[in-house]
């Protein structure tokens, strides 16, 4: 190989890896990854390879239908470590909506993870739009949790409303 | 090393991994900052500077004569110079509080002194290596010393005074240990970086002072 070629060669190279490398660091700066898994996955799900736990994430839904909410969304982050998979993480909003209710009072730090995880899980979903299939649930859409969760956060006068004791939860 | 492994991996590679190190802040939770845009333009400033002293002639890297492959190369090493200044400045300025205004302040009289003492190539290269140091040891040792939570009666005394007497303006928020030496690695890669810059030369031929800039065809007599 002449001199020539072998420079162009590594000019085309360099160029290539370079841009390939800048596109990965401003990904690091919008993504904002804590852990090597958020950085794998991101990257595998960027490229369309990402699968979550199916395992991991059968044993979150059984433990989130026996009210095991902790247990559940240990599990769910064990199929999601990425935090990729907008389903998952519209079960983990869910739990924290179910564990934080209550009849007379909601938990407002649930609520507020509650919103955070639903936030992601609409930011996942394509186009915005997230339907989960699931008889279990009375809330099936991300539009749907996210209202009864922030919901839950504002104070109204219907908050004493006597009547209130007699909801049922979701 | 080839002009070309220099231009289109070595360079790049360095000043965008500088980029990278740079954004680095750790902390509870580790997240990546981009550069202000303070540090942006005190970034532009570092380059001038770089390329009035010699340590960088930009028509080594862009011109006509190159190949536009070539020229893609050298703007990506200009853009990436860039960032890399921006971001190891964000390095070196404090995170908040009366230091961080003054750091700022400092870097910013620093380099339009040297853009006006217009100095060679060595003398640029030393001052921003003793610049940027002394700023190092200032925020990662001084500051952090000082702004880290007291282990004992007497320092947790001490830090209350200062805090009291400075009005919470000159403690930082507590960084993890780890931040410290990621912010060293960015730095002494960036001045590594600076230092293997396409720069002008000079040497005595036969009586005859060139200058090895590739561009500059001027032969003074000795």
């Amino acid at each position: 190989m002449s001199e020539d070629r072998a420079d162009r060669v590594t000019r085309l190279a360099g160029l290539g890896f370079t841009i390939a490398y800048a596109a990965l660091i401003g990904w690091l700066f919008a993504r904002q990854p804590q852990t090597v898994a958020e950085v794998t996955g991101g990257l595998a799900a960027t490229i369309g390879v990402y699968s979550i736990n199916q395992q991991a994430f059968a044993d979150g839904v059984r433990f989130f239908r026996n009210d095991q909410f902790v247990e559940a969304r240990m599990a769910f982050a064990r199929a999601d470590p990425a935090t990729r998979d907008a389903r998952t993480q519209f079960y983990i909003a869910y739990s924290f909506y179910r564990q934080g209710w209550g009849r007379l009072y909601h938990d407002d730090a649930l609520y507020t993870e509650g919103v955070a995880a639903i936030d992601r899980a609409i930011a996942l979903a394509p186009g915005g739009r997230l339907v989960v299939d699931d008889d279990n649930l009375q809330m099936r859409t991300g539009e749907e949790l996210k209202a009864e969760l922030e919901a839950g956060r504002r104070r109204e006068a219907s908050d004493f409303n006597p009547m209130r004791l007699f909801r049922e939860r979701k | 090393m080839t002009n070309a492994l220099r231009e289109a991996v070595i360079l790049p590679v360095a000043f965008l991994t500088v980029t990278l190190l740079g954004g680095v802040r750790i902390a509870d939770a580790t997240s990546l900052v981009p550069p202000s845009v303070f540090a942006l333009v005190l970034g532009l400033l570092v380059v001038r500077v770089a390329v009035q002293s010699g340590t960088l002639v930009p028509e080594r890297l862009l011109g006509p004569s190159r190949s536009a492959l070539a020229n893609a190369n050298g703007l990506v090493v200009l853009l990436a110079l860039w960032l890399a200044s921006a971001q190891v400045i964000a390095v070196l300025i404090p995170e908040s509080g009366l230091p961080r205004m003054l750091f700022a302040l400092f870097l910013l009289i620093l380099l339009v002194n040297t853009a006006v003492a217009a100095p060679n190539r060595t003398r640029l290269l030393r001052s921003l290596a003793v610049t940027f140091g002394t700023l190092f040891l200032l925020k990662f040792v001084v500051l952090r010393e000082l702004s880290a939570p007291g282990t004992g009666g007497l320092k947790r005394v001490l830090q209350t005074l200062l805090e009291g007497i400075t009005l919470g303006v000159l403690l930082q928020p507590p960084s993890h240990a780890a931040a410290g030496y990621v912010a060293l690695l960015s730095l002494v890669l960036f001045l590594i970086s600076l230092f293997l810059l396409p720069a002008q030369t000079a040497s005595r031929q036969g009586g005859h002072l060139t200058r090895q800039d590739g561009l500059l065809k001027r032969h003074h007599d000795a």
